[in-house]
């Protein structure tokens, strides 16, 4: 890992496992990252709602992430 | 309420069975209670207070078992061969709703009625043909001990009726299983609260229903037009958004990721082996896809089980058949759920019952050889609790509440259920919303009413208890346990697309030729839910709140993870009645949880409201 970045690992709910082509990976960002810097990085739908957690809880757009933060991305479900 | 006259939409008559004699007739449909309750299950409900006295138990004579189509039954409408079935269910000894998809609801209007109304017991086991009007009671001794699959195919063989509708009951419902359900075209069940066994007790293996007659609606053309136009545009949804690749079962890990997935009798919220059996497992391992008629979002997913046999699983039955019996073994899951669908047992209830008996055996308040995780000793036993086999089988038949109740030793505080009725897989020992969801929900716990998790979790903090949390409730109760309950009509376009609910009113409007608003709707609702809780109210006079509390469980301290996302957290108690404050303000409704005689009146209910002073004095 480098001094200057930090480690994310991105868990993908749903569908968007088929769409980005995987369900969980690592990856490093800039130390600065945040949870929109993040999701932006991805090639996520940006129109599509979804519920976005950081370490299980909810989480704003624009808070800074830590590393080892893990963040799951999951289409808006409703609950059957 | 913009009133006019019905002129579509309806048959127009109901079938009422008396099985006790023997005599069956039709019984015109009050058009004035249409209007005042829809179809399925508001119309239903109202039928069950008028016609069910207090203390008549649920499997006596006098009490009705109900199968109910609404308006859209038959329709254009996307999802709507769905019906309802409405009965005093055994589980909560009060009011049981349970809808179910398929092409039984549309098969009740084409047989040229609204519904079937069943009284009465029959002297011995019997079936009944509804063939184009032509209404028979036969003898079911030639079907009596077939599974739920088995019945439907021999009954639709036996009759030369390829393309009728069967709903049946398997040897849980001949048993009187406590949560037996309905199975109807082979993959569809209506599950809720022992309706199954309601039909048993009636001595009523099957129903078999076929018809030709064409469902009157008021804009035939609006209508095609739109069901075709909304079927294209839903199938495109589907495809855009990709739902169907995991259906429901998606759901599961994000469960997982927030601790609200149910482990081990719902102790734990989340577990490191829950991607075993996640919606991605499942569909990469899917052998078949089902759907429904009418619909273009096929969601039914199937897998080979253990055994080899096709087994068709939701969140649900993952869920509660896997990890709140820490079984993560996805074939070995949908071994458990075929045994169910072929015993004719609610997944729900079964795998809350089953994590329960594990969870008392590990406290040491019974004994026994069940531990969690041991999915070949869970099928012995759903065996043993369908056929009422022994000590054990007839304990677990009982469901949760009553197995609790005889085993003592303070299990109810962990016996998994509200008002009697099972939990379904949200485990919620730190989500409020929800918690209050299950508890105000007035069929017993059912993720059915209300399903608030995305919304505590998205757009409000996890541990508030203020009073959007409540509101967001009684919005989602009105849709989910009103709305589509009442016109009956499958919810998953509108909550897993996102399909506007404006569509459901213009739907309503074509079919019926009335003006109504979605605000008029809501009053149906919020006229149901009073209903309810009266006929809670009849027959529990001294009514208070703790019957709208979740289980104990979820307020102990010693209960909360120990690690997690949610660790060292559970609900707070006094903080949970504030919220109870809030939705009973809201709803109008007293401190204990009552309508208000103001609100009665409001919702059209003065007379109803005076009935129930007879038994509680109203605010």
């Amino acid at each position: 890992m480098s001094g200057m970045n930090i480690r994310i690992t991105v868990k993908l709910i749903g569908p968007f496992v088929n769409q980005l082509g995987f369900s969980e990976k690592t990856m490093e960002f800039p130390a600065e990252a945040t949870v929109e810097s993040v999701l932006s990085s991805l090639p996520l739908d940006p129109k599509r709602p979804r519920i976005v957690t950081r370490n299980g809880q909810a989480v704003a757009p624009g808070e800074k992430l830590n590393d080892g933060d893990r963040l799951a991305v999951s289409p808006l479900y409703s609950g059957g | 309420m913009a009133g006019g006259e019905i002129r579509g939409g309806y048959m127009g008559k109901l079938l009422r069975v008396n099985l006790s004699t023997g005599e069956t007739w039709d019984e015109p449909l009050d058009l004035e209670r249409a209007t005042m309750y829809i179809g399925g299950s508001a119309m239903g409900g109202r039928i069950l207070l008028d016609e069910v006295p207090p203390g008549v138990g649920p499997f006596d004579e006098e009490n009705r078992l109900m199968f109910l189509s609404g308006p859209f039954s038959g329709t254009s409408v996307p999802g709507s061969g769905t019906y309802t079935v409405v009965t005093k269910g055994p589980l909560t000894n009060q009011a049981a709703t349970a809808q179910s998809n398929g092409w039984f609801g549309a098969r009740i209007k084409a047989a040229g009625y609204d519904g079937i109304i069943i009284q009465g017991i029959a002297p011995n086991w019997v079936y009944l043909v509804v063939n184009d009007g032509v209404v028979e009671i036969r003898d079911a001794s030639d079907v009596l001990g077939r599974d739920t699959q088995e019945t439907q195919t021999y009954l639709m063989e036996t009759l030369g009726l390829p393309k009728a509708s069967v709903a049946c009951i398997g040897a849980a419902g001949e048993t009187m299983v406590l949560y037996a359900n309905i199975s109807s075209d082979f993959a569809h069940f209506a599950s809720t609260n022992g309706i199954g066994a309601v039909m048993g007790s009636k001595k009523l293996k099957a129903i078999v229903i076929k018809g030709s007659k064409p469902i009157p609606v008021a804009d035939p053309e609006g209508m095609r037009k739109l069901g075709l136009e909304d079927l294209r545009k839903v199938g495109e949804i589907d495809k855009k958004t990709g739902w169907s690749i995991q259906g429901t079962t998606g759901v599961l890990a994000w469960c997982n990721e927030v601790a609200a997935l149910p482990v081990h009798n719902m102790r734990k919220t989340h577990h490191p082996e829950a991607w075993k059996i996640d919606g991605e497992r499942l569909n990469n391992a899917r052998v078949a896809t089902y759907g429904c008629p009418n619909c273009t979002m096929r969601c039914g997913i199937t897998i080979l089980d253990y055994e080899g046999r096709e087994s068709e699983l939701d969140y649900e039955n993952i869920g509660m058949l896997g990890s709140n019996l820490d079984i993560f073994e996805l074939d070995q899951v949908a071994s458990l759920n075929y045994l169910c669908d072929d015993y004719g047992l609610d997944t729900i209830s079964a795998g809350a019952v089953l994590a329960f008996y594990a969870d008392a055996i590990e406290q040491g308040a019974i004994k026994g050889d069940f531990r969690f995780g041991d999915a070949e000793m869970a099928k012995k036993l759903l065996g043993m609790a369908a056929r009422r086999e022994g000590e054990i089988g007839n304990l677990l038949a009982d469901g949760s509440l009553r197995m609790a109740r005889k085993i003592g030793h303070n299990s109810e505080a962990y016996a998994m259920q509200v008002k009697g009725l099972e939990i379904s897989a949200y485990n919620c020992k730190f989500i409020p919303g929800m918690a209050l969801a299950f508890g105000t929900s007035p069929i017993g716990a059912h993720h059915k009413e209300s399903w608030v998790i995305t919304f505590e979790l998205k757009q409000t903090a996890r541990d508030s208890y203020g009073p959007e949390k409540a509101a967001k409730v009684i919005e989602l109760q009105r849709i989910r346990g009103g709305l589509f309950e009442f016109i009956v009509a499958c919810r998953f376009p509108w909550i897993e697309l996102g399909w506007d609910l404006e569509h459901y009113a213009e739907y309503f409007n074509k079919t019926t030729g009335l003006n109504w608003t979605l605000n008029d709707f809501w009053k149906v609702a919020d006229r149901i839910y009073a209903l309810m809780k009266f006929f809670w109210v009849r027959e529990f006079p001294f009514w208070d709140r703790t019957r709208d509390y979740p289980p104990m469980v979820w307020f102990d301290p010693n209960n909360a993870d120990t690690e997690g996302p949610i660790a060292g957290k559970v609900l707070e108690l006094d903080k949970y009645n504030q919220l109870l404050d809030y939705y009973y303000e809201q709803r109008g409704w007293d401190k204990r949880g009552i309508p208000t005689r103001k609100t009665a009146e409001a919702l059209d209910l003065k007379k109803e409201a005076a009935e129930v002073e007879k038994f509680t004095k109203l605010e």
